[in-house]
């Protein structure tokens, strides 16, 4: 089944370590409506054989747009694709604007999967990013997404902040397992080059934990997480059994996608070429590119089957279970052990890589120097 | 028919850097029509990318102008443009040896400088006259009564009646190509005698092969003579000669007097060597002129290709630079960390930087450079002496008997509130006082006695960052000294690597065994194991630091659907991994090795 990824790129305010394509521009919002619209339903012809088994709105912030907002597209993409009646539809959402209200229309929407951005539980911190919510208004977010009746809620909480103790990061942990929330996406801080952040970070105005500090909380974190019940499936994903995310997993299976809205990316097998394209990044032409009639597609790419497999590769060994040998050999025609016999022996060597009847995956050491891992793939 | 001889003109321009030489050429070339003002580049005579980029001129330059003065002849001024580096004072002197005059620019705002002051002291030793132009006196902080002050009391010429000049403007130009003209002495010389033509500058071309930029002191020179070269005995058939205009024009024939080239299917400028002296094989000069010197690389390095697999890139390479300056050599060497490379020799540092860059840009090449040496003079036990340029040859302690390093002497100017530090400087490079005087009020000058192997490090720096900016060296090459050296090593969690071996001083050795080890433990990337970086003399430890193991090389997220950032930065992982060198168990980046020559 395919994945379908919806680009929300409103933001109420910027955070300072994100270099994602969204604004505070939401006197645009009703034309970058009309013309998401009009990409969807240009797209239903040509997706017409598929089933989507994810939908996945990601932002920006969606839960900040008009009311009905959700509603109409969610109606909208209904209308232009066959969503599977056991589809995963999820939301972003941060606190400060996921009211009981809004999320209720998330669920009239049929939303079944609300991500939570969260990201610290210490008010100073969250201050320090340039986060717009509090600590209380991320507790009264869950509980209003519990009241309205979501069951599957992910946070997303990041260590290596400015300011950030193993404490502070652990403490973040401790409230969403209080909180009793099935999924956890626990990311380290990436510094983003032109971000505010990074100017501050740069110019010595603020201070980041280092690399060992770093480690330390992600080790700290991961045991209490492991203590807690919660299963990490991937390099930075956590969950209670069968609260997996599928649309994340559809991409670390390097399967299909389609991506709409401003700089969305999609990856489509196309008269048996796997292709990968994305939409533009500039709000005005994505505009005015669907007010003609055209999709605001750029960089189309034919991957040979040699990128492909190793894109596949990439994506895969960031799942704690790896690749499957056989879905593997279905997709290339070869044993992945034999076609990397090398490089996988080498990482054996380092103790890096398990490989099984069924599978090959990183073990937590692999894991830990996933890209190492991945040059040795990369140079065979 | 020869152009009257007491017509001619035969000068060049001293000037420091940015006091405006090339400008001043440029307005000479436009007021003289030599160039069509369409046509005129900035700064035609620095032709050179880095000449122009520095603000220096590399190699030495001729054009030919043609002037009515305002007697009514028209003049044939022959422009001789010096290279203005101490690494090319040899360049330099020969270079005036091809004239009769020299117009000395200062530099309205700033007065007289080192580099300038040896220059002058060159053209005088060439009985040169000298004409003092005071330029960039369109600025506001124009001193030139300070400037001309300076003339008079530093070098002690009369300059009260010297140009004020606007080589920016043009103003008063004019009046300089007068003083030319009437200060500065017709060659002389007997266009029949037998030829005697002094080489300044040699040339590469891939057409006409080396040219060899002359001055005719005697005689006459034309295509079809078989000519004679007095030092290395090389003959050739002469094909070409021609004049600067700026670009070479062939003439039927260069005599006495005159400023050219002459062309004769040379291979190499090695054959056409600067300071030597061209004959006519049927009818020889008796003697050479005088004043030849085989330039000598004093300072050494080994250059490698940054992937291992450049080397035959970088071997053509250098085969073609040396086409075009013989004063570097090269021979192959091989590292076990750095693998197969040339070990190469520079007149001096700016020299070597210059070259280097020239290999990396004109050549498209990555390199890696060593730790710059000087010849040591190594006596065995036995009573042989062994001249070493590269540390790891240096023989075993228990071998030698002792061991000579390079003085030079050095000349250091600069304003008085900065002499105490610069002492302090010169003290901590192991200088021995010699001498201070007052220049003038504004003006002292420092003589050092200094081990040369002091200063091809950071010397220079370290100068201009202790006197804003404002003091200026030269150094002259003395004789070798006894010195107590030792051969300070780097070892990789245990390995040695041989392209970061030095050798210094004794009482140094710490200071900068420490630095270096410190330098390496920043600039080495954290590997998945503990890396101990020692320095040793010997076998002994001297310095340690540690490189604490990598903990996690992960990328945490990935974005959505946008698999190109993760891709990009394997791609750049992947770079970076190759430009590293093993040593031993160890990966260093290529730059590791240069950085640590940069060592405060």
């Amino acid at each position: 089944m395919t994945g379908l990824y919806i680009h929300i790129p409103f933001c109420k305010s910027k955070c300072k370590y994100c270099d994602f394509v969204s604004f505070p521009e939401y006197e645009r919002e009703d034309i970058y409506f009309v013309a998401l619209i009009s990409e969807i339903r240009r797209y239903a012809p040509l997706m017409k054989d598929r089933r989507f088994g994810t939908v996945f709105i990601g932002g920006g912030t969606p839960t900040s747009l008009k009311s009905g907002r959700i509603k109409a597209l969610m109606d909208e993409v209904r209308k232009c694709f066959d969503i599977d009646e056991n589809a995963e539809i999820t939301c972003e959402a941060n606190p400060e604007s996921a009211t009981e209200e809004k999320l209720m229309e998330l669920i009239e929407a049929g939303i079944n999967r609300l991500s939570i951005g969260m990201q610290s539980a210490s008010d100073s911190i969250l201050k320090t990013i340039g986060r717009i919510h509090t600590r209380a208004d991320f507790i009264k977010s869950v509980e209003n997404a519990r009241t309205v009746g979501f069951k599957n809620i992910n946070a997303d909480i990041m260590h290596g902040l400015p300011t950030q103790t193993q404490k502070d990061y652990v403490s973040a942990l401790e409230l969403a397992a209080e909180l009793d929330l099935p999924h956890i996406s626990s990311y380290s801080l990436i510094l983003e080059e032109g971000t505010p952040l990074w100017e501050s970070v740069s110019n010595g105005a603020m201070e980041l934990p280092d690399a060992d500090e770093t480690a330390d909380m992600e080790d700290a974190g991961f045991i209490f997480l492991n203590e807690k019940g919660y299963t990490r499936y991937e390099i930075s994903n956590f969950s209670k059994p069968g609260f997996e995310c599928r649309h994340n997993i559809n991409y670390w299976d390097n399967g299909e996608y389609l991506g709409v809205g401003l700089n969305s990316h999609s990856a489509l097998s196309l008269k048996g070429d796997w292709t990968r394209f994305r939409n533009t990044d500039n709000l005005s032409e994505y505009i005015s590119e669907l007010g003609e009639g055209k999709l605001p597609v750029r960089d189309t790419r034919r991957i040979e089957p040699d990128e492909e497999m190793f894109e596949t590769i990439m994506l895969g060994l960031r799942k704690c279970s790896g690749i499957s040998r056989a879905e593997f050999q279905k997709r290339f025609g070869a044993d992945m052990a034999v076609l990397y016999a090398p490089a996988i022996a080498e990482l054996e060597l380092d103790g890096m890589i398990e490989v099984t009847e069924d599978s090959i995956y990183l073990n937590n050491r692999g894991l830990d120097f996933q890209n190492e891992a991945l040059l040795k793939f990369m140079e065979q | 028919m020869a152009f009257p001889r007491e017509l001619i003109r035969n000068f060049s321009i001293i000037a420091h850097i940015d006091h405006g030489k090339s400008t001043l050429a440029d307005r000479l070339m436009q007021l003289t029509k030599t160039v069509a003002e369409r046509d005129m580049e900035e700064q035609l005579l620095d032709s050179m990318d880095i000449e122009r980029e520095r603000g220096i001129t590399i190699k030495s330059t001729a054009v030919r102008m043609f002037y009515t003065a305002k007697d009514g002849n028209t003049y044939m001024l022959n422009l001789i443009d010096t290279p203005g580096h101490v690494d090319f004072t040899y360049e330099v002197s020969r270079a005036l040896a091809a004239c009769e005059g020299a117009v000395l620019v200062v530099d309205a705002t700033q007065g007289i400088e080192a580099q300038t002051l040896a220059n002058v002291y060159l053209a005088l030793d060439n009985d040169l006259e000298i004409i003092p132009v005071i330029n960039k006196i369109d600025l506001a902080s124009a001193d030139p009564e300070n400037a001309i002050r300076e003339i008079e009391d530093i070098i002690g010429l009369p300059a009260e009646d010297a140009p004020l000049i606007s080589a920016k403007t043009g103003l008063n130009v004019e009046d300089v190509l007068e003083r030319i003209v009437s200060d500065i002495p017709a060659p002389k010389g007997d266009a029949d005698a037998p030829l005697k033509a002094l080489i300044f500058d040699s040339l590469y071309d891939n057409y006409k092969g080396a040219l060899s930029y002359v001055r005719i002191v005697e005689g006459t020179v034309k295509p079809g003579d078989r000519i004679r070269f007095m030092h290395s005995g090389n003959e050739f058939d002469v094909t070409e000669v021609g004049i600067f205009n700026p670009r070479w024009q062939p003439v039927k024939e260069l005599t006495a007097g005159e400023v050219g080239y002459i062309s004769a299917s040379i291979k190499s400028v090695a054959e056409t060597k600067v300071g030597d002296t061209i004959t006519l094989a049927d009818n020889p000069a008796k003697e050479p002129l005088h004043g030849y010197k085989q330039a000598n690389p004093m300072v050494f390095c080994g250059i490698y290709p940054a992937d291992g697999a450049d080397y035959e890139a970088l071997k053509e390479a250098l085969d073609k630079l040396v086409l075009n300056d013989a004063s570097i050599s090269y021979e192959p060497e091989t590292s076990q960390a750095l693998g197969y490379g040339f070990r190469c020799g520079f007149l001096g540092l700016l020299h070597m930087e210059i070259a280097e860059e020239r290999l990396e840009r004109e050549f498209d090449l990555d390199l890696v450079t060593t730790a710059p040496s000087v010849i040591y003079r190594v006596v065995m036990l036995d009573g042989s002496v062994r001249m070493i340029d590269n540390p790891s040859n240096l023989p075993s302690p228990m071998e030698i008997q002792k061991m000579e390093e390079p003085m030079v002497m050095a000349h250091i100017m600069t304003p008085p509130e900065y002499v105490g530090s610069i002492m302090e400087l010169c003290q901590e490079k192991r200088g021995f006082f010699i001498d201070m005087t007052y220049l003038e009020e504004n003006r002292v000058k420092l003589t050092y006695r200094m081990p040369l192997n002091e200063i091809i490090f950071d010397f220079f720096d370290g100068l201009k960052s202790r006197s804003r900016g404002y003091a200026s060296f030269d150094y002259e090459l003395g004789e070798y000294e006894e010195s107590d050296l030792v051969k300070l090593d780097f070892l990789l969690n245990g390995d040695m690597c041989d392209a970061l071996s030095t050798i210094v001083h004794r009482d140094k050795a710490y200071a900068k065994g420490r630095a270096v080890a410190e330098k390496l433990q920043e600039v080495i990337p954290r590997q998945q194991f503990e890396i101990p970086i020692q320095a040793a003399i010997g076998g002994k430890i001297i310095a340690r630091e540690t490189v604490r193991a990598v903990r996690k090389d992960v990328l945490a997220k990935c974005y959505g659907g946008d698999i190109t950032r993760k891709k990009k930065l394997l791609e750049k992982q992947k770079e970076g991994k190759k430009r590293m060198r093993q040593v031993g168990t160890v990966a260093v980046p290529s730059d590791a090795f240069m950085s640590v020559l940069r060592i405060n």
